[in-house]
């Protein structure tokens, strides 16, 4: 009697252990990393940033007054009160500034020029790392603004723009001193943009989404037969979830045709870019298929919506219960040292405005992978640091200097001030 | 039961004999909406000369009497558009015209203006066509051989259109120094003819002021035919000079020239302004022009989907600093349409708020053209059922459009004495499936039914 | 010399200064413009007189003047349009009417230098034109705006009436000094050449025709009106200019011909700034507007987010406009009239002082519009217009919660449609719940069309050292 009571007790205890080892492990393991206080080798490269105060953004929203970051070789060794610096480190003091981390930015177009090759309607197979001009006067701009990490994408000329890639805002460096992920995730786009612009069939949605799904069929055909070609393999690892997808689309009618399309029927990363006008109206079902939303640069409506009030989008769909939302710039539409406006816009329309900063840190590395190494200060983490005058939402805080992978790219007072 | 106006029907009984033409008749319907004096069931009408002799409910009739008897009927006034130029020529007044009339342009034989009395409509004020001031407006009846049978009123009401720009509101200025200089030639003769009274005073005189007066006269009459008019007989004034001497003398004022009679009679609250404003902004710019004029004035609001006239019905609500359209308790003349709050899907439903704010609305076909009179009643319907009342709504179209006119003494209700002027219906006038049977004109079928 | 006087002028309002002087004599050098248009003012102040008095207080709020002076807790009231007193234990009259600012802030109505649509279509004769119903000045009030720059003229946000809006007009000459026209720079020397010689030959003319009652009026042919005008001080010049040689240009002409020019764009101020201030100028900046630098010159250039801070520490006194001037509902948020304090935030970034910050959208373009003895700043005597926020009004968060102007409620955040939604006022009634194609229920006036109770004055408001005599 006994022993048949305490088996299914066991076997409980034993799913509860394997489902904590299991997030545990999925889980950026940065948080569980232990920090690092030893001394500084000579030969290695690192910082001892003093601080007023650092905004950590992890899971705690850890915010520590008086703090310390600690960067060993390019990656934070220690974020926490401030206290006795081990030997070895340079300071850089900033008594008054506040820390927080770098800016991610999702959807941006600043990379290079050429972001749209309009020729077939779907360029699967083509990559924007190619146009990547690497510490360009936009993205030297950027950083100066604060922020750090870009994907830099196609445009939304045709459905399937091709693969975007993911890179450091440096503002000296070269192509492979600051890419992250090469392809980082597919561009689609999916309203508005490509029927316009199509040649051959798909002029319409209709037919543009005939033609995406024919390729995805081929690439999931191609999945399951363990094949794989130049033209299809990162269309590949879409379906295989190991890289995300970014649509463009937007509307009451076109976001949700892209989060069915790409999130439920696809079962892909999807990452839903944009969702202006009156897409908010469909909130509740976009938020139950789990898609990621990623707002912006549009984040108010009035015109379409037509119920006489000013709509922040962002703040719907936060009230529909979306998790990890995002907003971007599609810079230059909004210039992109301007990422951080956004979160003070939507802030200002209706928004919390702490949700706001992980807006444009945590939650975009977290829906597109890249949590383990960006998007909030953590033991482990790249050290992609930036340090204002203030609320890193406000426009009136000026940012004193940015840190990226544990070297100053940019620092006010050296170089003046960009931005 | 014998009531007085049983043997009133007596009476009249042995005056017509036969039946003819214009002898008496009655009507006997279910229910008739008089609109001053309520519903009346089972409602007897009495008609004699085009003329509604009598109303009542379940009034006996003696035999001998034609009868039209439709129990299953409902009888409504006849129908009032007061702004309309249905059948007319677009021809134009110009920016400054306030003397030009719209009876001038009338055509007896305009196929659609005849038309509109299968609709219902039998009674139309016609403006003038036209920007700014254009003149002057006219009330008929829509059938008649000539101009003069077609005419009930002239003029109606002088049409000033007001737009957010200098120029409308330089107009009306002018206008006003029109009057300005009339009421200062007034004065001069006036004055002239006080400093000739003082003459008077030694019989000596008597000859002279005979001849001032002759000259003054002449004067008069010149002027008079300048503006052509009759002057009075010249030898008038000669035999009356005899019994002039014991009457105290008055003084006549000249008349106005053409151009500033419509502002003199404006002032003189003789003559009424309809002004057409379509939004708040150019109904306070309207008040704003007016100063320190007082006139008798209505509003012509053309409505449109966002119109933001509604700002400007009362006072209070917005705490405006003039009174609103609903404090003037003015006629507006409007369109039968639901609009939105501006810049929204929120519907409004003007002409009951305006109602409510205490104006009058006057209704006018939503185009004006023959398929919206055809629709006019369907309509005022849709606004019957978004929350107008049923009897504002009637009144929309007959006794207020005619007290706007000018001749709601004639039509406008059923009432004793007014024209027999209706229209039959086989149910509530605002249902979407009630159709007019039959239109009455002048105590004759127009449409429907003919024999009597 | 018309400078030197000026100067003493200065010195001595500078001596004087008290917390209520009106604005104008605290003003650096400047020509007569603003008084003219100040006795106008107090003439229709006279007019007004014979009104019934019409009370209005704001109370408990912590009144931001403009001037440097924060009051917390205090009440401005207002007579007939007009700030009557600001402090504390103000004796209120009773039947004022008044809105209870506990927990908020009271600034300045703000001047937009220059805007688009606010006032309808109308372009020009907004006495006659304006649409005092229009969205958009809904929107620009729910901004905080109450009187905005428009075509050559001033004109208050004045909603609910027409009349009496226009403050001031005609008050810009534009000169174009650029170099895509080398020789407009030229002909406009020459005008401001023969522009002088004829002032001073009028000057002299009028001494000696004293004497010699015969002697001709100088002619004023040859003589451009325009100009003539700016260097009587009757119009101020005004340039778009933003090259730093264009700027210096026009600084030195300023200098030599005795005028303060007013100065849109100044992208480049930044370099010459001390020029510029030496010259009187004034900018309408945008502090975000971005120009790189001519690669081929060695010295500083193109544009810096420091631009306004640097002008102002020159002695430049800045006013900001935003990027795009109308309202913009598009979607993109953040560049237009509607975002005014926040393209002013952009200038704080730049290290502009905050009391430099808020006078760039209130009391600086009021100057520069010649309307700063009616508007700018709360000040004793000036038009009661004033805005009530629930924050610092430079924060990115903060909205108007109440717009007045003359003294007068035109805008409450919580009966329009537009923000209501947005962080609802606690204490306000709740806003109505309407979804997009609602029709009005039958014979029941739709909630909108009801104003809320009027802020009746609470007898416990009132002073307890009340000497009324009832």
């Amino acid at each position: 009697m006994v022993a048949s009571c305490t088996i299914p007790a066991f076997r409980a205890a034993l799913v509860a252990l394997c489902s904590a080892v299991v997030s545990c492990a999925l889980t950026s393991c940065a948080s569980s990393r232990v920090a690092d206080l030893s001394p500084l080798d000579p030969g290695q490269k690192g910082v001892a940033i003093r601080c007023g105060k650092i905004l950590t953004v992890d899971d705690d929203d850890r915010v520590i007054e008086r703090g310390l970051i600690l960067v060993r070789e390019g990656r934070i060794a220690y974020v926490g009160s401030d206290r006795a610096i081990p030997a070895g480190y340079p300071v850089a003091d900033y008594p008054d500034a506040w820390a927080a981390p770098g800016l991610v930015e999702l959807h941006s177009h600043i990379h290079g020029g050429d972001i749209n090759d309009m020729v077939l309607p779907v360029n699967a197979d083509l990559r924007a790392s190619s146009a990547l001009v690497p510490a360009n006067p936009s993205i030297r701009r950027a950083c100066a603004g604060g922020v750090t990490t870009l994907f830099g994408i196609p445009g939304s000329g045709t459905s399937m723009g091709g693969f975007g890639v993911i890179y450091k805002a440096k503002t000296h460096g070269t192509y492979e001193s600051i890419v992250v992920r090469n392809p980082g995730g597919l561009k689609v786009a999916q309203s508005y943009n490509p029927e316009r612009r199509a040649g051959d069939l798909g002029a319409t949605r209709a037919g543009l989404s005939w033609i995406m799904e024919q390729y995805n069929e081929d690439a999931r055909a191609a999945n399951r037969e363990g094949t794989s070609t130049l033209a299809l393999e990162n269309l590949q690892k879409v379906h295989s979830r190991e890289l995300p997808v970014l649509i463009h689309s937007a509307g009451s009618d076109g976001y949700p045709a892209a989060a069915r399309m790409w999130q439920v029927d696809n079962k892909t990363r999807a990452v839903l870019s944009h969702g202006c006008f009156d897409a908010h109206l469909t909130a509740p079902w976009l938020v139950a298929t789990g898609a990621s939303l990623n707002v912006g640069p549009r984040e108010i409506d009035f015109t379409t919506t037509r119920d006489g009030r000013i709509t922040g989008t962002a703040a719907k769909y936060l009230a529909a219960g979306a998790k990890d939302l995002s907003l971007n710039t599609d810079s230059p539409v909004v210039p992109q040292e301007e990422l951080f406006l956004q979160g003070a816009v939507a802030a200002r329309y209706g928004a919390d405005a702490y949700t706001m900063l992980r807006a444009v840190t945590i939650a975009p590395a977290r829906v597109f992978g890249l949590d383990d190494r960006v998007g909030s200060l953590e033991v482990g983490k790249d050290a992609d640091v930036v340090l204002r005058s203030g609320d890193p939402l406000d426009p009136r805080s000026r940012v004193e200097c940015v840190y990226i992978d544990g070297q100053v790219e940019y620092d006010r007072r050296q170089s003046g001030q960009w931005f | 039961m014998l009531r007085p106006q049983a043997s009133i029907l007596a009476a009249s009984l042995l005056i017509a004999g036969p039946a003819a033409a214009n002898g008496p008749f009655v009507i006997k319907v279910g229910r008739a909406e008089t609109v001053t004096k309520g519903v009346i069931e089972h409602a007897v009408i009495l008609v004699e000369d085009g003329k509604i002799v009598m109303i009542g409910e379940d009034l006996p009739i003696e035999r001998g009497l034609p009868v039209i008897d439709r129990p299953e009927w409902t009888v409504v006034p006849g129908l009032v558009s007061a702004y309309t130029r249905i059948g007319q020529d677009s021809e134009g007044g110009d920016d400054m015209s306030p003397d030009v009339r719209a009876k001038d342009e009338l055509w007896p034989k305009s196929p659609d203006m005849r038309k509109v009395v299968e609709y219902g409509v039998t009674t139309l004020g016609i403006y003038p066509a036209g920007n700014g001031i254009p003149g002057l407006g006219v009330a008929i009846r829509p059938l008649g051989e000539t101009v003069d049978e077609l005419v009930l009123k002239d003029p109606t009401y002088l049409k000033i259109v007001m737009r957010a720009d200098s120029a409308s509101k330089k107009r009306i200025k002018d206008g006003f120094k029109k009057a300005d200089e009339h009421a200062e030639k007034v004065k001069k003769a006036k004055e002239k003819w006080e400093k000739d009274q003082d003459k008077k005073a030694p019989k000596k005189e008597e000859p002279k002021k005979e001849e001032d007066k002759k000259d003054a006269e002449k004067k008069d009459a010149e002027k008079k035919m300048a503006q052509g008019e009759e002057p009075e007989a010249a030898q008038e004034p000669k035999p009356d000079a005899k019994t002039d001497k014991d009457k105290k003398p008055e003084f006549v004022p000249p008349a106005p020239d053409a151009k500033s009679r419509s502002f003199v009679e404006l002032r003189e609250k003789k003559l009424r302004a309809l002004v057409s404003v379509s939004s708040g902004a150019e109904f306070l710019h309207w008040i704003d022009a007016l100063g320190k004029e007082s006139i008798l004035f209505d509003v012509r609001i053309p409505l449109n989907q966002d119109s933001d006239v509604f700002y400007v019905f009362d006072k209070k609500t917005y705490d405006l600093d003039v009174d609103g359209i609903g404090d003037r308790k003015c006629f507006a003349v409007v369109e039968p349409m639901l609009t939105f709050t501006p810049n929204t899907r929120r519907v409004r439903n003007l002409p009951l708020e305006l109602s409510r704010a205490g104006a009058r609305p006057c209704f006018t076909p939503r185009v004006d053209e023959l398929a919206s009179y055809k629709a006019w009643l369907g309509h005022v319907g849709e606004l019957v059922g978004a929350g107008l009342g049923h009897d504002t709504a009637l009144r929309a179209l007959t006794i207020d459009p005619a007290e706007l006119l000018g001749v709601a003494d004639r039509v406008g209700s059923i009432e004793k004495g007014k024209d027999a002027n209706f229209v039959f219906l086989d149910g509530d006038p605002f249902q979407p499936a009630t159709r007019i049977q039959a239109v009455m004109l002048d105590g004759k079928f127009v449409h429907g039914e003919v024999d009597q | 010399m018309i400078r030197l006087e000026s100067m003493r002028r200065v010195a001595i309002g500078l001596a004087l200064c008290a917390v209520a002087m009106p604005a104008w004599s605290q003003d650096p050098p400047a020509p007569a413009e603003e008084g003219k248009e100040g006795k106008e003012g107090d003439a229709k102040k006279d007019e007004k007189d014979d009104e019934p008095e019409r009370w209005f207080a704001i109370v408990s709020g912590d009144v931001h003047t403009g001037t440097g002076e924060v009051l917390r807790g205090a009440t401005l009231l207002s007579r007939n349009g007009k700030i009557h007193s600001i402090g504390y234990d103000l004796y209120i009259p009773p039947d004022t009417k008044t809105l209870d600012a506990k927990g908020f802030r009271v600034y300045p109505g703000l001047v937009a230098i220059s805007s688009q649509g606010l006032l309808g279509n109308a372009t020009s004769d907004f006495d006659d034109t304006m649409d005092p119903f229009n969205y958009r000045m809904i929107l620009g009030l729910a901004t905080g705006i109450t009187t905005t720059g428009a075509g050559t003229g001033a004109v208050k946000l004045k909603r609910f009436a027409v009349g009496g809006a226009v403050l001031n007009q005609k008050i810009f000459a534009t000169f174009s000094w650029s170099n895509s026209n080398p020789r407009g720079k030229g002909e406009l020397r020459e005008k401001m050449k023969a522009a002088t010689a004829y002032l001073r030959d009028y000057r002299e003319w009028q001494r000696k025709v004293k004497e010699e009652k015969e002697l001709p009026e100088p002619s004023k042919r040859g003589v451009d009106n325009s100009v003539l005008a700016v260097l009587q001080g009757e119009q101020t010049a005004k340039f778009v200019a933003n090259d730093r040689d264009e700027l210096l240009g026009i600084a030195r002409l300023a200098q030599e011909y005795n005028f303060r020019p007013v100065i849109e764009g100044c992208m480049e101020g930044w370099t010459v700034a001390d020029e510029l201030g030496r010259a009187g100028a004034r900018a309408i900046i945008t502090a975000r507007a971005r120009r790189a630098k001519d690669e081929r010159q060695v010295m500083a250039g193109g544009a810096s987010i420091e631009n306004a801070a640097l002008l102002h520490k020159a002695g430049v006194p800045v006013a900001i406009k935003p990027a795009n001037e109308g309202i913009d509902l598009s979607g993109l948020v953040g560049r237009d009239i509607m975002h005014l304090p926040l393209e002013v935030g952009f200038a704080i970034r730049g290290e502009l002082p905050d009391k430099a910050a808020l006078e760039s959208i209130t009391i600086v373009p009021a100057r520069i519009l010649g309307v700063s003895n009616r508007v700018g700043s709360l000040e004793v005597g000036k038009d009661c217009d004033a805005i009530v926020t629930d924050g610092d009004v430079l924060h990115y968060k903060t909205f108007v919660q109440w717009t007045v102007v003359d003294g007068k409620v035109v805008y409450d955040k919580e009966k329009e449609l537009y923000f209501a939604h947005i962080r609802p006022r606690p204490e306000g009634p709740a806003p109505k719940k309407v979804d997009a194609g609602e029709t009005l229920p039958k014979d029941e006036p739709a909630a909108e069309e009801k104003p809320a109770d009027e802020k009746k004055p609470a007898d416990e408001k009132k002073p307890a050292d009340e000497k009324k005599d009832q």
